[in-house]
C-alpha cells in the first residue's frame, strides 16, 4: 500500500440505463499520487465529466473500485460520502456556486463550518488567509454576486481549499473564463501544486490547460485512451 | 439553541427568508391570519360554552332528584290476566291516579345527602305552574318555593339580584322575587303587588321584593321566587311537600355517578347537570366540529402560503443546494434549512397571530350587544385562557412543520451532479 496515492480507480466502469443501456466509461484503472497536477481530456460525450462525478463520490452508481487516500468508496454509505467530500475532497466547477446572498468571506468559510474542526474565529483567520493567497483579502466582505468572474472563480477555488483537502477536483474551472483569467487560475493551480504539494484533477476540454499540466489523460468513448507524463 | 443560531443551516435559511422579505411576509401573513382567526372564532365559541356552563353550573342544581310521575299506565283489569299477548283489553277514558310529584321524606333524605362529604349544600323545593297576574296582564310561569337562605347559601342568588333584596322574601309575608323577563311582561317592579293563581284553584297575594336576572333567558322568563311555605299553600299541601331537591356539589365531574347512586339509594329519579343539557351540549358539539373544521381549512390554506414560497426559494436555489451537497452537506442538513425556514415563518407569524386574535377579541368584546339567547350576555365573552392560546400556537407550528416538510424532503432529495451537469 502506497501512502503517497491519493486517488486510484480499479477497472470502473459506468452504466446508463435511461433512455437506453449505455456504457459511458469501460474498465478505467488508474492511480493519482500526492503532488501531482492531472488534466482529463476528451471530446464531448467521451466520459470525462462522468468520471469525474465518480472519482469526486458525487455519483456512486458504478461498477469497479475507487480508493481516496487508500480508502475503498463503495462500501460507504451517502452520509459518509458527505463527510469525505467535505474533509478531503475540494470542487471547482465551470459555474463559481458561490451563494450570492452570502460575502466571500462567509462562502468560504461554509464548509469549514461544516466541518466543526475550528471555532469560528479560527475558520475566519484561515479563510482570509486562503483569500489573500488568492489575491482576494481585499474583497472578503463584499457580496459574492457582486464579484467579477474571474474574482468569483477565485473565491471559489479559496472555498476548495479551506479544509486543506486531499485533493482538487476541477470541471471545466476555465471554461466561463476568458484567456487571461483562464491563465491565472491556471497559475494558481500551479502555485498550489509547488507551494503545498497539492494533487489537482481537472477535466477540461482546454487543449492548452491540459498541455501544461503534468500528465493528460485522454478519454474517448469511455475508454482510456493515453495517460502521458508531460513533465 | 445558541450553537443551532450559529450553525451554518441556519444561517442560510435566514438568508433565504431575508433576501425574499416579501414572498415571507406574506407566508408569515398566512399563518398569522389562520392563528387569529382560530383565536378569535373558536374563542368566542368556547367562551361562550365555558359562560354557559358556568352560569348553567353556578345557577342550576348540579344534581337534582325528583319524582318522574309517570301518567301513562296499564290498565289495572289487564293485570289481572295472565298473558295479555292472548288477549286485548280496552278501558276508555282511564284517568290517572292521583299520585302528586312529591318526594316522600324529602327532609330526611336532604339531611342524608347533606352529610355526604362531596356536598356543598342542598336545597328542598316546591315546583309548580302558576298564573301571574297584575290588573289586567297575565303571564304563566312557575312558581319556585325555596328556603331562600338555604337556597341563596347554595346558589348564590343574591348575586344575580338586579333590584330588591332577597331577604325581604323572609320579613315580607307574601314576598315574591320576580325574574327579569317575567317582571317585563307583567310590568311589576319591586313593591308592586300581583296575584299568583295555582292549578289547584288557590290564589295568593304577594308583594314583588326583588328582581332577578340569572342570565339564563328561559329561566328569567318565568320563574319567581317565593317561599316554600307560600308554594305549599298555593298547592294546598302540608308542611313536608317538596317536589326537588337541588343539590350542588364540590366537584361537577362527579355529578352523574352521584346521581346514579342516588336514584339506587332513594328509588326516585336524579339527573346530573350534563344530562339535563343534554340537547344544549349536543348542540355545542356540532358548533365545535363545524368551527374546527373552519380552522382547519384556514391552516391548510396557510399552509399552502409556505409550501409555496419554500418550493419557489427551492427552484431558485438549486445551484446552492448542488454546491452545498458538494461541498459535504448531508441530505439531512439541506432539510433542516428548509424545514427551518417553515418553522421560523411559524413561529413568528404565529406569535403576531397570537397577538392580532387577542387584539381582536379584546376590540370585539368591548362592543356591547346585548346577546339574548340561552343566555342573555352584554358583552361577547371570549375564551383567553392561555392553555388555549397555547393550542391556537401549536396547531399553526404543526400545519407550518407539515407544510414545510413536502419541499424540505424534495429540497434533500436533490441529485447535485443533475444540476452541475446542466450548468
Amino acid at each position: 500500500m502506497n501512502s503517497d496515492i491519493i486517488l486510484e480507480t480499479r477497472a470502473v466502469s459506468k452504466f446508463f440505463r435511461d433512455p437506453v443501456d449505455f456504457q459511458a466509461l469501460k474498465d478505467i484503472s488508474f492511480k493519482i499520487s500526492r503532488g501531482q497536477f492531472v488534466s482529463i481530456v476528451g471530446s464531448s460525450g467521451s466520459g470525462k465529466s462522468t468520471l469525474l462525478y465518480l472519482l469526486s463520490t458525487l455519483d456512486t452508481d458504478y461498477e469497479g473500485e475507487i480508493l481516496i487516500d487508500n480508502e475503498p468508496l463503495h462500501e460507504k454509505s451517502k452520509n459518509q460520502l458527505a463527510e469525505i467530500r467535505n474533509e478531503k475532497i475540494g470542487f471547482v466547477f465551470q459555474f463559481h456556486y458561490l451563494l450570492p446572498e452570502f460575502t466571500v468571506l462567509d462562502n468560504v468559510m461554509l464548509p469549514a463550518l461544516k466541518l466543526g474542526k475550528y471555532d469560528e474565529d479560527t475558520i475566519r483567520k484561515h479563510a482570509y488567509e486562503k483569500l489573500d493567497l488568492l489575491g482576494l483579502g481585499d474583497q472578503a466582505i463584499k457580496k459574492a454576486s457582486k464579484l467579477s468572474g474571474g474574482q468569483q472563480q477565485r473565491a471559489a477555488i479559496a472555498r476548495a481549499l479551506i479544509n486543506n483537502p486531499s485533493i482538487i477536483f476541477g470541471d471545466e474551472p476555465t471554461g466561463n473564463l476568458d484567456s487571461k483569467n483562464a491563465q491565472t487560475v491556471f497559475d494558481i493551480f500551479r502555485e498550489l501544486q509547488l507551494a503545498f504539494n497539492q494533487t489537482i484533477l481537472v477535466v477540461t476540454h482546454d487543449a492548452q490547460f491540459a498541455g501544461s499540466t503534468d500528465r493528460r489523460i485522454t478519454l474517448k468513448d469511455g475508454e482510456l485512451l493515453s495517460d502521458e507524463m508531460l513533465k | 439553541m445558541k450553537s443551532f443560531l450559529k450553525r451554518p443551516a441556519f444561517r442560510i435559511a435566514m438568508t433565504h427568508l431575508l433576501s425574499k422579505k416579501r414572498q415571507t411576509i406574506v407566508a408569515m401573513l398566512g399563518v398569522t391570519f389562520g392563528i387569529a382567526i382560530f383565536i378569535f372564532q373558536a374563542g368566542l365559541m368556547t367562551g361562550f360554552q365555558n359562560m354557559f356552563i358556568e352560569q348553567t353550573v353556578n345557577t342550576s342544581a348540579n344534581v337534582r332528584i325528583y319524582n318522574d310521575v309517570q301518567v301513562a299506565k296499564k290498565s289495572i283489569y289487564s293485570k289481572t290476566l295472565p298473558d295479555t299477548s292472548q288477549s286485548w283489553v280496552l278501558v276508555r277514558n282511564q284517568k290517572p291516579k292521583d299520585e302528586e310529584p312529591r318526594l316522600k321524606n324529602g327532609y330526611q333524605m336532604m339531611r342524608i345527602i347533606e352529610n355526604h362529604p362531596e356536598v356543598i349544600g342542598v336545597s328542598p323545593f316546591v315546583g309548580s305552574q302558576a298564573i301571574f297576574n297584575m290588573g289586567i296582564a297575565q303571564v304563566a310561569g312557575r312558581v319556585a318555593g325555596v328556603d331562600i337562605e338555604r337556597e341563596n347559601n347554595t346558589f348564590n342568588v343574591e348575586k344575580y339580584m338586579i333590584d330588591g333584596d332577597l331577604k325581604r322574601l323572609v320579613t315580607t309575608p307574601n314576598g315574591v322575587i320576580l325574574g327579569e323577563g317575567l317582571a317585563m311582561k307583567l310590568g311589576a317592579a319591586t313593591g308592586d303587588i300581583i296575584t299568583v293563581s295555582s292549578a289547584k284553584g288557590s290564589a295568593l297575594q304577594m308583594r314583588v321584593v326583588g328582581i332577578h336576572k340569572s342570565g339564563v333567558v328561559e329561566l328569567d322568563n318565568s320563574r319567581a321566587y317565593i317561599n316554600i311555605r307560600n308554594a305549599q299553600k298555593l298547592l294546598q299541601v302540608d308542611g313536608s311537600y317538596i317536589t326537588d331537591l337541588n343539590i350542588k356539589l364540590k366537584d361537577i365531574n362527579k355529578a352523574k355517578a352521584l346521581a346514579a347512586d342516588w336514584q339506587k339509594q332513594f328509588g326516585y329519579t336524579a339527573v346530573d347537570w350534563e344530562t339535563a343539557n343534554a340537547n344544549v351540549f349536543s348542540v355545542f358539539k356540532i358548533q365545535n366540529m363545524v368551527t374546527y373544521l373552519i380552522i382547519t381549512s384556514i391552516l391548510i390554506v396557510s399552509g399552502f402560503g409556505i409550501f409555496n414560497i419554500l418550493m419557489m426559494i427551492i427552484y431558485e436555489k438549486m445551484p446552492d443546494i448542488a454546491i452545498l451537497k458538494a461541498t459535504g452537506f448531508k441530505d439531512k442538513d439541506i432539510r433542516t434549512i428548509f424545514l427551518t425556514e417553515s418553522l421560523v415563518i411559524g413561529i413568528f407569524g404565529g406569535l403576531l397571530g397570537l397577538i392580532v386574535g387577542w387584539g381582536l377579541q379584546q376590540i370585539a368584546g368591548s362592543v356591547k350587544m346585548d346577546i339574548r339567547g340561552f343566555v342573555a350576555m352584554e358583552y361577547l365573552k371570549f375564551n383567553t385562557s392561555a392553555g388555549f392560546y397555547a393550542m391556537a400556537y401549536i396547531f399553526g407550528l404543526v400545519a407550518t412543520a407539515l407544510a414545510g416538510y413536502i419541499p424540505a424532503r424534495k429540497a434533500a432529495r436533490v441529485d447535485a451532479i443533475d444540476i452541475i451537469r446542466s450548468k
